[in-house]
């Protein structure tokens, strides 16, 4: 299922290929509170402490801990409907990440492995898949579901580069030359009695890494303006997004970032007072430098997480797991501009209007993305699948 | 004490977060969290409802009483401060700060001779007033203040905020005059800072500054121990350290410091973890408990000493996902509000 192969079209596969498109994926893990974020409902009996201020753009309102963000409202889409199934984190994540199609009998591909698929490494032939994350970093091959672990994720542990990215000193630029080459010629061999996803797998990221061994300075933050890397933040959250727009402007395909700790069963509110502002300024800031620079043109930008935070409060002033209504932000190429989507009742509770499932996510992002998520097909080893969920639908309130 | 019965318990339909006897002892105040002041007539071993007052926004975060004169002030977490007479059905309002603070006002405090009241809030700033509502002084701190009190001469202001940094203010003189450490009341958890401090407090006439709330562990799902210290206000000594029970018990939310030296406590945990807690300073353990109370939020201590209120929660107040009730309604929370009484000396 390597180069090309793997979609049932190749001639489309290789259309799909010469796009310039490129994701940023902000992963709050554990579920973000929608109430004290993009569908506050103040002054209602399950409406939390804090207040609503007005965004860009008129009648519509975020909390008060995301000021910053709110000057981004016109650039942003906000669906308030989302009401998916899963309120564990364990098949949650799992199920919100790879899109949920229908079930048959093999795991679907995380949406980052599905686009390094579909669209490739780009011209910048960097590894299509990062993923940004607090603690240890490493390879995923399991993202990758049917599509092999070639498109599992490479994960930058802390924001910091793999260890040895460099070239080691000693050796020349000629003798490293001649030891891949000698590489080269072994996998060859050894592919030869073994399955070839795996010995792909191998190749192919050996392959991106080297590329990123020339990259090196994606990772070097220390070189940039003091104000510029202040603007992001000096915790965890600034400074992984702050790697992650330094890859898209390397042309990385697909970068996720992962905060953790949104899990908040416990004094939710006083977390949230503490934790917003560094998700208001840190992804307001890659939001205005990515216009800036009009990269947000080309680049679908999601902010979301496995599900949204209860509407009651429990006794620990905490909020618990609620797939039932909630919301997501976007923003980029495709997606339309100052709008929300959906809308909750009066106590946020459930949806008034249609409600979404992670499926009709899917096929909007791929439509945002430019292709066609009905006619793009896997071809898992003869076996056609759909790309997304046949059932559903792209949310064309949402798209440009 | 064991075990201890409430003599009654009101009932509500909203979560309570903070709760205060009038001087008189005949109103029994507490602040919801749907902007209303709840309140009840305090019988000799029964609560009687009275009518909720509106007018706050978000949730009510604080009440406190004149020593003196029939004015209850009540703060919200829209930063609305306002006094208002409590004793009758339909109180009057004798004035109203619509933004006393900007946003979350935390708490009030008031001296014991009622000339001043303080509040400080996560504006960040701390402020004097007079009890007509003048401004008198503002402190401007560089963060969240989640506590306040007066020192018993009511010279001082003693504040604390989100990193267990305590002060000492001399509002009259605009001066900081001292500052003492509770590290161990905060810890940052991935990009969550923990501030674990919820409440100040004197003992034994102004000797002992108390400083109450929790040791964090871990963040998000919150675990921490409930800690109350006990500082020498004069040097700055940090003179006893009191925690009790589990990460699953969580926060010292609220106290109150009995006449007869010891110190009531109330504490909430994870979901269907609360106590009552007699704690007297230098012995390692409490010296009476009341385990049967789930995730206390508020204590009360009634003018007489002998009666006290706990707003705590109904069971079962957490889960994940769609829970309705029999008609199919999405049910909120609730603070059972329980009168007590201690039982008598000897």
């Amino acid at each position: 299922m390597g180069g090309l192969g793997g979609l049932l079209s190749r001639a489309a596969a290789e259309e799909m290929r010469k796009s310039d498109k490129q994701v940023l994926f902000l992963w709050l893990d554990g579920g973000i509170s929608q109430l004290e974020s993009w569908d506050p409902k103040p002054n209602t009996t399950f409406g939390g402490p804090f207040r609503s201020i007005p965004t860009s753009v008129p009648g519509i309102h975020f909390s008060e801990l995301m000021p910053k963000l709110a000057k981004q409202m016109n650039r942003m889409c906000v669906v308030r409907s989302l009401c998916t199934k899963d309120n564990a984190h364990s098949s949650g994540v799992e199920r919100i990440q790879r899109g949920d199609p229908k079930t048959r009998g093999v795991p679907y591909p995380y949406f980052g492995s599905a686009v390094a698929k579909l669209l490739g490494p780009g011209e910048s032939k960097l590894p299509p898949y990062v993923w940004i994350k607090p603690g240890n970093g490493g390879f995923r091959p399991e993202d990758g579901g049917f599509l092999g672990p070639k498109f599992g994720s490479l994960a930058f542990g802390d924001g910091k580069p793999p260890e040895n990215l460099l070239r080691n000193p000693a050796l020349t630029a000629e003798e490293d030359d001649e030891r891949n080459e000698l590489r080269a010629r072994l996998n060859e061999r050894y592919a030869a009695h073994r399955a070839p996803e795996y010995t792909e797998a191998n190749s192919y990221v050996f392959d991106t890494a080297r590329e990123l061994m020339k990259r090196a300075d994606i990772f070097d933050t220390s070189k940039l303006p003091e104000r510029e890397v202040q603007r992001y933040g000096s915790h965890d959250l600034g400074r992984h997004l702050l790697i992650a727009r330094n890859m898209l402007e390397a042309g990385v395909r697909f970068v996720k970032v992962t905060s953790y700790g949104w899990d908040t069963h416990g004094d939710n509110f006083n977390a949230h007072a503490s934790m917003m502002p560094k998700l208001d300024q840190s992804f307001s800031a890659i939001l205005e430098d990515l216009a800036a620079s009009g990269q947000l043109d080309r680049t679908l930008v999601i902010a979301m997480s496995e599900f949204g935070r209860t509407p009651r409060v429990n006794g620990h002033a905490g909020r618990d797991h609620w797939p039932e209504a909630w919301s997501l932000a976007m923003a980029g190429c495709g997606i339309r501009k100052g709008v929300v989507v959906g809308d909750t009742n009066e106590q946020g509770t459930w949806v008034k209007s249609d409600g979404y499932d992670i499926g009709s996510l899917f096929h909007t992002w791929y439509s945002a993305l430019g292709i066609d998520s009905v006619a793009t097909e896997y071809d898992n080893h003869g076996q056609p699948l759909p790309i997304a969920h046949e059932d559903m639908k792209p949310i064309k309130e949402a798209l440009a | 004490m064991n075990p201890l019965k409430p003599l009654h318990v009101a009932a509500t339909d909203r979560q309570m977060v903070c709760a205060r006897f009038s001087p008189d002892g005949a109103v029994l105040a507490g602040g919801a969290i749907d902007g209303t002041v709840r309140r009840w007539k305090v019988e000799e071993k029964k609560l009687e409802p009275m009518p909720p007052l509106n007018g706050h926004h978000g949730w009510v975060t604080a009440v406190a009483f004149h020593p003196k004169e029939p004015w209850m002030f009540t703060a919200d977490s829209w930063g609305q401060f306002r006094a208002q007479t409590f004793a009758e059905d339909e109180p009057k309002t004798q004035w109203k700060l619509e933004a006393a603070h900007d946003g979350w006002l935390r708490q009030i405090a008031i001296t014991a001779d009622g000339q001043h009241l303080a509040t400080c809030g996560r504006d960040q700033a701390v402020r004097v007033w007079t009890p007509d509502g003048k401004s008198v002084a503002e402190h401007l701190h560089s963060e969240d203040v989640f506590a306040i009190t007066f020192s018993p001469d009511g010279q001082q202001v003693v504040f604390g905020d989100q990193h267990g940094h305590l002060h000492a203010w001399d509002f009259t003189a605009n001066k900081i005059t001292k500052s003492f450490e509770a590290p161990v009341l905060f810890k940052t958890d991935r990009i969550q800072d923990i501030a674990g401090l919820r409440v100040l407090a004197f003992f034994d006439g102004g000797k002992l500054l108390l400083a109450a709330g929790t040791t964090p562990d871990k963040g998000a799902t919150i675990q921490s121990t409930p800690t109350l210290l006990a500082f020498d206000f004069a040097s700055g000594e940090l003179k006893h350290k009191f925690t009790h029970g589990a990460v699953k018990d969580g926060f010292i939310e609220d106290l109150a410091v009995h006449p007869d030296g010891y110190v009531m406590a109330v504490t909430s945990g994870d979901p269907g973890n609360g106590k009552l807690l007699l704690i007297r300073l230098g012995e390692a353990d409490a010296f009476d408990s009341a385990t049967q109370l789930p995730n206390c939020q508020a204590i009360a201590l009634h003018p007489d000493g002998r009666r006290f209120a706990i707003a705590s929660t109904n069971r079962d107040s957490n889960g994940n996902g769609r829970r309705t009730d029999k008609e199919g309604a999405y049910p909120a929370n609730t603070s059972p509000v329980n009168l007590f009484e201690l039982p008598a000396k000897g």
